[in-house]
C-alpha cells in the first residue's frame, strides 16, 4: 500500500467505527482508580495498547501533547496530572474523534486547560519547542512515514522535553495476507 | 516495526536516553477486542499465522526518550 492509501485507510477506519474497545480494552491497561478519573464515554472509546500516562510522570504546569488522541482517555488523564496551570493538547485527524475528546474532556471537568487540534502526526500544527511532553497510544504504528512523525514530535518538544509512547512492535514478518490488509494497518 | 528499528528511528530523529519496557504480548485474542480489526482479518490471522505464535503476534511496549537540552 502507498502512503496516501494507508493514511486514507486509517482515517476511514477510525471514522467508520461506532464504538471503541470499551472496558475489555481499558481494563487491560488502566487501574480501577485511573478509570474512575475518566468519563464512561471515554472508556467506551478506548483503543490504545498501553498506558503512557502512567510512565510519563507528568508534573503540574507542564504542556502535554497527545498524538492521536482519539476519544480522549489519555488526554484527560494527562490533563488531570498537569492541572489547570498546565495544558493538555489532543491531536487527531478524525473529526469525530476530536468531537468525542472535547465532549469527554468537558464531562471530566478539564476542558478549561484542554484543547483538541486537527492535524496529522507528520505535520503537527504547533510551534517549535512548545511542548514539555509528548504521549501517544497505539498511534505511531499507523503512520506510513514514521521517521517524519518522529521528526515532528522532536521539533515541537522543548529542549530537555520527553516522550512516552505506547505502541506495538512486530518481530519478523506478518503473512502478506495480513500485512497488506487495510484493517490490519488500521488496527 | 521491530523494536530495534523503532529505537534506531528515535536515535536518528535526535532523541537520547531511549528506553523500552513494559513489554506485553499482543495476540489474536487481544486483536478481537478492537473493532478496527474486521472479522475477515481476524479470520485471516487465525488461518495464516502459525498456531504457536497466535498468542504473541506483536508486543505492546512503552517507549521513553528525551530531547537533548
Amino acid at each position: 500500500m502507498y502512503q496516501d492509501e494507508i493514511k486514507e485507510a486509517v482515517r476511514n477506519a477510525y471514522s467508520g467505527i461506532s464504538t471503541g474497545g470499551g472496558h475489555p480494552v481499558a481494563r487491560r491497561f488502566y487501574s480501577e482508580s485511573e478509570l474512575a478519573e475518566i468519563p464512561e464515554g471515554s472508556i467506551e472509546w478506548a483503543l490504545g495498547v498501553g498506558n503512557p500516562v502512567r510512565y510519563a510522570f507528568l508534573q503540574p504546569g507542564e504542556t502535554v501533547l497527545d498524538v492521536g488522541s482519539g476519544g480522549g482517555i489519555d488526554t484527560i488523564l494527562a490533563a488531570r496530572r498537569v492541572g489547570p496551570l498546565g495544558t493538555a493538547i489532543g491531536l487527531d485527524i478524525v473529526d469525530e474523534m476530536r468531537a468525542r475528546g472535547r465532549r469527554h474532556a468537558a464531562a471530566a471537568g478539564v476542558s478549561g486547560w484542554t484543547e483538541f487540534l486537527r492535524g496529522e502526526m507528520e505535520a503537527i500544527p504547533l510551534p517549535d519547542g512548545s511542548v514539555d511532553v509528548v504521549i501517544s497510544n497505539g498511534v505511531l504504528n499507523l503512520s506510513a512515514r514514521k521517521s517524519r512523525a518522529l521528526a515532528e514530535i522532536f521539533r515541537v518538544l522543548r529542549p530537555g522535553g520527553r516522550i512516552c509512547l505506547a505502541d506495538l512492535t512486530v518481530e519478523g514478518e506478518l503473512p502478506p495476507e495480513v500485512a497488506n490488509d487495510q484493517s490490519a494497518w488500521s488496527g | 516495526m521491530a523494536e530495534r528499528v523503532f529505537a534506531g528511528k528515535l536515535e536518528r530523529a535526535g532523541f537520547h536516553n531511549v528506553w523500552m519496557g513494559g513489554h506485553r504480548p499482543f495476540g489474536i485474542d487481544e486483536a478481537t477486542l478492537y473493532p478496527l480489526f474486521t472479522p475477515e482479518v481476524i479470520s485471516e490471522m487465525r488461518r495464516t499465522i502459525p498456531s504457536d505464535h497466535q498468542d504473541h503476534v506483536a508486543t505492546g511496549v512503552i517507549v521513553k526518550a528525551r530531547k537533548p537540552g
